[in-house]
């Protein structure tokens, strides 16, 4: 009796491994798209040379756009639409930069939320939504120079420390790609939301995926990518199967374990 | 079905499958969301990033050295304290104390609001209250009948303090300060003509220190440690060699060269040998050493005659050497004249003007540090036994906790009428006032700071807020006084609304004086005093040292017979990390082991082996320590750094009071004190208690942080030592 | 995860010296004690509780050895049966030794504890599950283990003293490893500010707790690969190798005249800590 009870229940165990490691059978490594150009903007899809489709699929299959909405709905104390400030023109928006309210994340390790502030300091000139029932919900924080309690949407565990910095710096300062798509790497497609919502699995894994990328040392004519700034913090590079110089992302316990 | 499926077999199915779990994963449940907030503002200003951490200077206020420091400041608390390279003092360092200022501010322990005593209780009352009720109480109160009752005091504090007394003519500010090298200062008037002369430790190439702890607690140790480094790397080469002359070993005896355990008071006596064995004196020095020949000096220290000759010859063949003096003035009724016969030792080798050197002058006397010392807690006490006071204000110090018994210091302060206590905490004393009104923590507080030993050039330490207040219900001591001060003549100090307002004020108006004669703008000033943390005071004067020998008058008693039914000298050692108990309810220092003993969390009394063998005590045995006026029970711990005459007890624990970490931990040695003074300063003579010791035949494990082999390597290659011969240190950067 | 890997041959990740992916390029944090300047005040100690959120364990937690002092200051005596200590004791500032070959990485079984390509000993916390193989391997006993639950059950931190806690550490909870980090999250942010620059930490920029604090400026640190650095210069100048387990110099006729030495050298951790002895004065 007992041994059938022990054998079902390994056996069991043993099923629902396999099926999660079915789940995500391994795939072949992703490869990096390179320095030049990427993605979601049109114009530097033009820019590039034309071999975009592999990269595309590689895109779609790690940072789709089509929100993934893995993190709960989290009820804010004012419902923010990212989709009029940050979306695009032709859709009502008004592109306006990432960086301009979460301010710090080229120079800490946090993005920042911006202080009523700096909200106020474009709202008390705009007029015509003056009266709004949320931007007068926004001037009565203002009036009462109450702090609005924001709730942390992209919250790590306290042992992670996450460098905005690092990242902002190297993709958007180093690698030039356009800044929407930089954040929306991890955050998504936030110019479709109002408020946040967490998009990507931000576990150990997910970011792990792109540290293990193998980034080319050689352009393909030979001509060394990058210099030692690019590359210092990288693994030291190593002669993957096709002969090729590659190295990856830092891997060092401590880079983000605190 | 059979039923005997028991507990082992239930556990097995468990691990069985919980491992099955575990391998099949269950998604990313790490992440929160929507549950903390985020740091969010309202308004921010430019060098307020998140994550990035700001530094604001200020002064360290855990002793008297006056260190500078550098709080590191985070979205709005100060979370750790750093040396402010700035200081002359201790130019970017700080010791165990100064890092646990910042439990001193965030103590849980801390008092929020005024407490006025309602027979054995404490009622919380509004700041309007307790100023109306000490309104009340100074109605018809004349000077005479009020005491203002101190620890060290300096900067504008010291000034609002003044004028507050002045307003009603009171003249009675009783400093009192529980370890104070008063008879020192004294010695230091007497011999050198200014009571603090700058040492430079960091210029001799030998130095001969009878009980000055200047590594430990002595006057200005995180100064003395730096000029201490530079010292041991050498003057020319040549490594500076410590001597370290004293009964009990203190920390700077654990780091000397050669540690001589003198007998109890005999200290004058070997400095007056060493005089002799220079053979250099002449005229009233000569005659003032006559017959202290090194076999009559050996018999009545206990050192070697062959030692007395080494330290002879090093002194003569290196110079500049520093002889300084610690316990052995303040420890003994004859202190006054083993200083004397101490510095005179100074005067004979030549160090005036080497390596003791006139101090700079901060030409603001006001300002400068009122000192403290028992005497003036002895007048303090007659005038309370004699229900002279009306009003008793108590400030930055604790004598319910720090007085001998003997002076039944508690029981005169209940004769008072009407006892204030200004605290951060509920200590000793502050449970014995009738209000307690508290106070904004150092990291809290503004003021001017000026240090009693002055390092190169004469300098102010500024004391600015880290941060908002912690508690709403704190006042600062300036702005309490600033108010008390209103109270009496609504005139006075009209323009200035909080001392904040009075101390820009007064600064400002000394610009020049204060370096800011370049600076036409007040605000750039202030703004760039605040940034620094400090006030340097450029072309200060320096006090001119005057060389008195003092030879003449010096006597000194033989050494004291022992006692026979109180054979022991009882020492109560005064450590680093605790010093006189002010800052016992600080966790971090309670759990710093000791540096001799290793001992945490308790106290302990020294015993060397030899007399521990002798009555038959080991270690952890809880020995009785009788005197004439109490006794203490407490764990022996043995200790050969000691003399086997004398016996040790720390002070600064056994606290009744001061919150969860402090109340309950260790005795206070204080309590069962002898009342012998220094016969010419009047101050308490510290190590003239006499005591024996009897076993009560409990014993404990002793809580301390080395093994049970103690301090012993076991012949492994750990921490090997090299003599000066075979050491080359030609090659170190 | 696979039955080959199991069987896999992992002596070949043993880090001896530095080598493979992790070669110590462009830092490698090192220290150099000076004994003769040490005082044995314990500064240091009080200022890596401040810094790394060390928990104070009370009276009776150290008394079972459960102490978490990541920096300790050991004191001994001279065992030679004289009557009293008079040449004065030895102070040892004792902390994780951060070796290149450390005997803890390698038995630790889920992998919490590795080496960072900037030659440190790293511990993740929250992969640790608590075995203590890892301290149990440590020559110096420098690692602590969190027996009690300290932040919540034990309460070290009741309000406004949980306001002190520095938020670049993590809070450990009960039944994980710690031990000394040379203070990694102030290289972390050193690193990070200077990489923003565009260049290396220079030094003297980055300082660690204990070494900020010391009033005798005994522990020096800085980055060994560094030639301008200051602690470069010291273990060159006392002819310490990191990555020999006997020095040259030790083979001289008579010993060396440098004060120089690590301590357990020979059973070959290859520790990044260099002390300097004490010295004593012979003609007193």
């Amino acid at each position: 009796m007992h041994r059938f009870l022990r054998l079902s229940v390994l056996f069991i165990g043993l099923f629902s491994v396999l099926g999660s490691y079915a789940a995500d059978a391994p795939q072949s490594e992703p490869t990096d798209p390179g320095i030049e150009g990427s993605a979601i903007d049109k114009a530097a899809k033009e820019k590039s040379d034309g071999g975009d489709s592999a990269f595309d699929a590689w895109l779609s299959k790690y940072f789709d756009s089509d929100p993934d909405n893995i993190g709960p709905v989290v009820k804010q104390p004012i419902e923010f639409p990212h989709f009029r400030h940050a979306g695009d023109h032709d859709k009502g928006g008004m592109e306006i930069n990432c960086m301009y309210c979460h301010t710090y994340a080229r120079r800490s390790l946090v993005a920042g939320i911006p202080p009523v502030q700096k909200c106020i300091g474009c709202h008390e000139n705009i007029e015509s939504v003056r009266n709004k029932p949320r931007i007068k919900k926004l001037f009565e924080y203002w009036d009462a120079k109450k702090a609005i309690p924001w709730k942390k949407v992209h919250d790590l565990p306290d042992f992670v420390r996450f460098s905005h910095e690092r990242h902002i710096q190297r993709f958007i300062f180093q690698l030039n790609r356009p800044v929407q798509e930089v954040c929306g790497y991890c955050h998504g497609n936030v110019k479709e939301m109002t408020v946040a919502r967490r998009q990507k699995l931000l576990s150990m894994g997910f970011c792990v995926t792109c540290h293990e990328i193998q980034h080319p040392v050689t352009a393909k004519d030979g001509t060394p990518i990058g210099d030692q700034k690019y590359w210092y913090s990288m693994r030291k590079p190593i002669i993957d199967v096709s002969s090729d110089l590659k190295a990856q992302g830092p891997n060092d316990c401590w880079e983000c374990h605190k | 079905m059979n039923n005997d499926f028991n507990r082992r077999d239930f556990l097995k199915v468990l691990g069985w499958g919980g491992t099955a779990v575990a391998l099949s994963g269950c998604g990313n449940g790490m992440v929160e969301s929507g549950k903390e907030t985020v740091v969010s503002y309202v308004e921010t200003n430019d060098y307020m990033i998140p994550s990035v951490s700001v530094y604001f200077n200020s002064t360290c206020a855990q002793c008297d050295a006056g260190c500078s420091i550098m709080g590191r400041v985070r979205e709005g608390r100060v979370l750790k304290l750093e040396g402010n390279p700035n200081s002359a003092i201790n130019r970017g360092k700080t010791c165990g104390l100064g890092q646990a200022g910042v439990q001193h501010h965030y103590n849980p322990d801390r008092v929020r609001e005024p407490l006025l005593r309602t027979g054995d209780q404490g009622e919380a009352i509004s700041w309007d209250k307790a100023y109306a009720l000490i309104a009340e109480k100074l109605k018809g109160v004349s000077g005479e009948e009020i005491a203002f009752l101190t620890g060290g005091v300096s900067g504008h504090l010291k000034v609002l303090m003044g004028n507050y007394l002045d307003s009603f003519g009171c003249k009675n500010h009783f400093v009192y300060e529980a370890i104070a090298p008063a008879v020192v200062r004294a010695a230091n008037k007497k011999s050198y003509g200014v009571e603090m002369p700058r040492f430079n430790i960091n210029k001799a190439k030998v130095v001969l220190s009878f009980g000055a702890d200047f590594l430990g607690a002595w006057v200005s140790p995180v100064n003395f440690s730096q000029q201490y480094a530079q010292f041991r790397k050498g003057v020319n080469g040549q490594r500076g060699v410590l001597i370290q002359v004293e009964s009990k070993m203190t920390i700077t005896g654990a780091n000397a060269d050669r540690w001589l355990a003198v007998r109890p008071g005999t200290e004058g006596i070997l400095a007056l040998g060493i005089i002799h064995a220079l053979g250099t004196a002449t005229g009233e020095v000569a005659a003032a050493v006559k017959g202290y020949d090194k076999e009559r000096v050996s018999r009545d220290t206990g050192v070697s005659a062959e030692q007395i000759d080494k330290i002879a010859a090093l002194l003569k063949a290196r110079t500049p050497s520093l002889v300084l003096v610690g316990s052995a003035a303040e420890g003994y009724a004859h202190g006054s004249q083993n200083a004397a016969a101490i510095n005179l030792l100074n005067q004979v080798l030549g160090n005036v003007g080497k390596t003791v050197e006139g101090a700079a002058i901060v030409p603001f006397p006001q300002m400068m540090p009122a000192t403290g010392n028992t005497v003036a807690l002895n007048k303090l006490n007659k005038g309370l036994n004699e229900g002279k006071y009306k009003v008793l204000f108590s400030y930055a110090t604790n004598p319910v906790f720090t007085a001998p018994g003997a002076m039944k210091f508690k029981d005169n302060m209940a004769k008072a009428g009407f006892k204030v206590a200004f605290a951060h905490y509920l200590d000793e004393t502050a449970m014995q006032a009738d209000l307690v009104l508290p106070l904004d923590s150092a990291l809290e507080d503004w003021g001017t700071q000026v240090p009693e030993y002055m390092a190169e050039g004469a300098q102010i330490n500024i004391q600015q807020p880290l941060m908002e207040k912690l508690h709403p219900g704190t006042r600062g001591m300036g702005d309490i006084l600033l108010a008390l001060i209103k109270q009496r003549g609504a005139a006075d100090y009209k323009n200035f609304d909080d001392f904040y307002a009075y101390l820009r004020s007064a600064v400002l108006h000394n610009k020049g004086a204060l370096g800011g004669s370049g600076v036409a703008d007040d605000d750039i000033f202030w703004n760039e005093t605040l940034s620094k943390g400090i006030v340097k005071l450029p072309g200060a004067a320096h006090a001119s040292l005057s060389a008195r020998s003092g030879a003449s008058g010096l006597s000194l008693p033989a050494p004291a017979a022992i006692d026979a039914q109180y054979p022991l000298q009882l020492i109560p050692h005064v450590n680093a990390s605790l010093r006189d108990g002010r800052n016992t309810n600080q966790p971090w220092l309670q759990e710093s082991p000791d540096p001799l003993t290793t001992i945490v969390w308790d106290s302990w009394v020294e015993i060397h082996p030899k007399k521990a063998a002798e009555l038959g005590i080991v270690e952890g045995d809880i020995v009785e320590v009788t005197g004439k006026n109490g006794s203490v029970k407490v764990q022996a711990y043995v200790f050969p750094g000691i003399h086997p005459d004398a016996i040790s007890i720390p002070i600064g624990r056994g606290h009744e009071a001061m919150g969860r970490y402090a109340k309950g931990y260790g005795v206070n040695p204080f309590q069962i004190l002898d009342l012998v003074y220094d016969k010419e300063t009047g101050e308490l003579a510290l190590h003239e208690t006499r005591v024996k010791i009897s076993k009560t035949g409990q014993r404990v494990i002793v809580v301390k942080d080395e093994g049970p082999v103690g301090g012993n390597q076991e012949g492994q290659k750990i921490v090997p030592r090299m003599t000066t011969d075979k050491v080359n240190l030609s090659k170190e950067i | 995860m696979s039955i080959s890997t199991l069987f896999a041959d992992y002596s070949q990740f043993r880090h001896r010296h530095p080598d493979g992916d992790v070669p110590h390029n462009p830092y490698k944090w090192a220290m150099a004690i000076d004994l003769d300047a040490c005082s044995g005040c314990n500064a240091c100690a009080v200022a890596c509780y401040a810094e790394n959120n060390l928990p104070v364990v009370g009276r009776e937690k150290f008394a079972n050895g459960q102490a978490m002092h990541w920096m300790r200051i050991e004191r001994y005596w001279d065992q030679d049966g004289r009557e009293f200590p008079d040449q004065g004791a030895r102070y040892l500032p004792m902390l994780c030794q951060q070796c290149e070959a450390a005997p803890c990485e390698t038995v630790c079984p889920v992998g919490a504890t590795n080496h960072t390509p900037d030659g440190l000993n790293s511990q993740v916390y929250n992969r640790c599950i608590g075995s203590r193989y890892c301290s149990s391997n440590c020559p110096y006993k420098v690692r602590y283990f969190n027996w009690w639950d300290y932040p919540t059950t034990d309460n070290v931190w009741p309000a406004e003293m949980n306001l002190q806690l520095n938020p670049d550490v993590t809070v450990r909870g009960k039944g994980v490893m710690e031990k000394c980090t040379f203070c990694m999250q102030r290289l972390r942010a050193a690193e990070s500010d200077a990489k923003t620059q565009g260049r290396l930490v220079r030094d003297g920029e980055v300082q660690t707790a204990c070494q900020q604090a010391c009033p005798t400026s005994a522990i020096s640190f800085g980055n060994l690969v560094d030639p301008e650095s200051r602690v470069h210069k010291q273990w060159r100048a006392q002819q310490v190798e990191l990555d020999k387990h006997e020095q040259a110099k030790d083979e001289e006729a008579g010993g060396s005249d440098l004060r120089g030495y690590r301590i357990y050298e020979w059973l070959a951790p290859y520790p990044s800590i260099m002390y300097m002895e004490r010295v004593r004065e012979i003609a007193i």
